[in-house]
């Protein structure tokens, strides 16, 4: 009896020491590197950085192109949308999937997002005009949304029901009632376009993007894109985004001889003054999409 | 016959004593040795979703004990903003100070839920629904301040002291308040160690080519850009709350009622569509909050990867480092149970701002202050509210479902 009571705590303690669940290894710190590092925070003037003299450019400058899909596009798959069908599925309408909007003759690829990372100088002041960014048959109008920081948005909702509109990584969640519509002024930029959901109706779904500079263009269902007012003169490097596409976080990368397009989807140009620079048909492999 | 039995027992004890050292041993063998100070874990998820390299993980893992130190040893950079004497109450093991004064009171009573490193990965977690907080996306709940900001310190003392009803946060009303804000303190040090941690991460994305996928360990980036963009957001919090205007005096709360009832079915707060025609919480029930979310997003990209090492490793984290996800079930009205306090004001907080990091969204903006109030004073009747013909008079149902 007391033996297999010693057998049994002895094997629990063994069970107990555990290790735990297995866990992937994680890095460690480097303390040495730390504890330097540490001081050099710690000093206040420690580790400035020069500020940048700024690129000296004059003028401006257009960049344009055109995303064209090489391959066939996979039929778009049917959402399922079981709430509000007397609205959402009226008269027999199906909504489907747009992730991937490929133009039926030119095989042009629609919104396709280009931006400029980092710029200089804008020509323009942020416009006080709001945007409209709307609703209705339970599906946003733009599936790709692109707006810059501080210009209005008027989130609406055309449908006769309520919506939500969650715009992700903003804490942007407002009810948009029926037939209304409220601001709202993006108030940082997003990096790479965030997702824009209902959660009345989960099947919604659309992508915005908010740059500081306002330097962002999508492409429209021919696949065309253009930004203009670039400032010129200056290395501007442009990151390139697609909701489909295989890079890290949606990254689009193509062979285009010249540009030295990177993995991350990035390519760098300078443009002379009042230069229009066009880059032509943009072949995207249907492998660069995933598909 | 005494002697023998003795015998007996005694080669039993000794058989025994055989079992036992064997286990020891086997203990020793399997053995974790001693046990290790206590570390921070890095957030493999966003790591490994990052597509980072050892290298790089390593970086994130040094920059964070230069800036924040250990859960033994927490260190502030004044940027941080925080107290580190308050600090130093909370954090380590349990243990007494020179004046008998009560340390560690983290790990006493917080860090088997929400986990040493504040990741709401402590053991007991995967037992608990809900799970626990996960501090450090620096998403916050139950608040007294708008939708997008941090909560107020008030806003944490009071879930400390109250406790989170229908979850498993219990109340720790019987610590002193100088406890109670020594843990306050370290919720919020784990929460700025955790947000700063994924923008570490994410910001290996947003290098240029020339920085050679390595951070520049400068004070502009890892202080300005960094640490203090995130701390800023805590100071700030104070300024962020909810101008509530009074709800009137005189008000007839039946009529108030009626308004409110009107409003909760109707199009414009259209609660109803989650918390469902019978209010209890069965309209939209199949939505994530936004900590589960991730982890159902990121499943999704990993079942589909085309690199099977990467997916092989994803898979790996997503069992050790991140919870099975769950639905997050729109609250039941007819309980009377609301997690983020009771009070007519607490839930005026939660219908104008909504509840940051799960589905249910801001009603401020399109729907008018005194017509928040109906819809407190209907939710706050729904529980006395039962008629045995649950929904007979609602429109929804009217309509013949």
């Amino acid at each position: 009896m007391v033996r297999l009571l010693l057998v049994i705590v002895g094997g629990s303690l063994v069970a107990a020491s555990g290790c735990g669940a297995s866990r992937v290894d994680a890095a460690r710190a480097d303390t040495a590197a730390a504890a330097g590092l540490r001081d050099s925070l710690l000093t206040a003037s420690g580790g400035e950085s020069v500020a940048d003299a700024g690129p000296a450019g004059t003028g401006w400058a257009t960049l344009k192109g055109v995303f064209t899909l090489d391959g066939t596009p996979p039929a778009a798959k049917q959402l399922v949308v079981d709430k509000d069908t007397e609205v959402c599925s009226k008269d027999g309408m199906k909504l489907v999937d747009r992730s991937l909007l490929v133009d039926g003759s030119s095989k042009g690829l629609a919104n396709v997002v280009v931006f400029v990372r980092k710029s200089s100088r804008v020509k323009t002041p942020v416009s006080a005009e709001p945007l409209v960014f709307d609703q209705k048959n339970c599906e946003f109008l733009s599936p790709v949304f692109a707006a810059r920081v501080g210009q209005p948005v008027d989130v609406r909702n055309s449908d006769p029901i309520g919506h939500n509109t969650n715009i992700a990584g903003t804490s942007f969640n407002q009810l948009i009632p029926a037939g209304q519509g409220t601001v709202y002024t993006p108030n940082k930029e997003t990096g790479m376009p965030v997702t824009v959901t209902c959660n009345i109706h989960p099947w919604m779904k659309a992508y915005a993007v908010f740059r500081d500079d306002g330097y962002v263009a999508v492409t429209a269902a021919d696949g065309s894109f253009a930004i203009s007012d670039l400032p010129a003169g200056e290395p501007l490097e442009f990151q390139v985004w697609h909701e489909r596409a295989a890079g890290p976080n949606g990254a689009l990368a193509i062979d285009v001889p010249g540009l030295n397009w990177s993995e991350k989807g990035r390519f760098k140009l300078t443009l002379d003054a009042d230069e229009v620079k066009d880059l032509g048909t943009l072949m995207v492999p249907a492998g660069a999409l995933g598909i | 016959m005494r002697s023998g039995t003795s015998q007996l027992r005694f080669d039993a004890f000794r058989r025994s004593l055989a079992a036992v050292v064997g286990c020891l041993a086997l203990l020793a063998a399997t053995g974790c040795g001693r046990t290790p100070a206590a570390s921070f874990r890095p957030n493999m998820v966003e790591a490994t979703k990052q597509r980072l390299t050892p290298d790089q993980e390593q970086q994130v893992a040094t920059i964070l004990l230069a800036m924040f130190g250990t859960p033994d040893e927490p260190v502030c950079l004044p940027e941080a903003g925080l107290d580190e004497a308050k600090l130093r109450l909370a954090a380590g093991p349990v243990r007494s100070d020179i004046a008998g004064r009560k340390n560690g009171l983290y790990r006493e009573h917080c860090a088997h839920c929400h986990g040493v490193t504040g990741d709401g990965l402590g053991p007991t977690a995967a037992f608990l629904n809900p799970y626990p907080r996960d501090y450090r996306p620096g998403v916050f709940k139950f608040k007294s301040t708008e939708r997008a900001d941090k909560p107020t310190d008030q806003d944490l003392v009071r879930i400390l002291h109250n406790g989170i009803v229908g979850t498993s946060m219990p109340s720790f009303a019987l610590l002193s308040d100088l406890e109670i804000e020594a843990l306050t303190e370290y919720v919020k040090y784990l929460s700025i160690r955790g947000e700063t941690e994924i923008e570490l991460v994410r910001a290996f994305f947003e290098l240029d080519d020339e920085d050679e996928g390595k951070l520049p360990e400068t004070r502009e980036f890892l202080i300005d850009e960094m640490l203090a963009t995130v701390a800023e957001k805590w100071r700030s919090a104070a300024e962020a709350e909810i101008a509530v205007p009074e709800m009137p005096a005189d008000i007839d709360l039946a009529a108030s009622i009626a308004k409110g009832k009107e409003l909760f079915y109707g199009d414009k707060a259209n609660c109803v569509k989650c918390h469902g025609v019978t209010g209890l919480g069965d309209g939209q029930a199949n939505d994530y909050d936004d900590w589960n979310k991730a982890i159902v997003q990121w499943s999704q990209e990993v079942a589909g990867d085309q690199d099977p090492a990467w997916a092989s490793r994803a898979t790996q984290v997503l069992a050790g480092d991140a919870l099975r996800p769950r639905t997050i079930p729109p609250r039941n009205l007819r309980q009377g149970l609301y997690r983020g306090g009771r009070r007519p004001l607490d839930i005026y907080y939660r219908i104008h701002a909504g509840i940051n990091g799960a589905p249910m969204p801001a009603a401020a903006g399109t729907v008018a202050p005194e017509d928040i109030w109906h819809i407190v004073n209907y939710v706050r009747s729904l529980p006395y509210d039962f008629d045995g013909e649950l929904g007979i008079d609602r429109p929804m149902i009217a309509k013949g479902d």
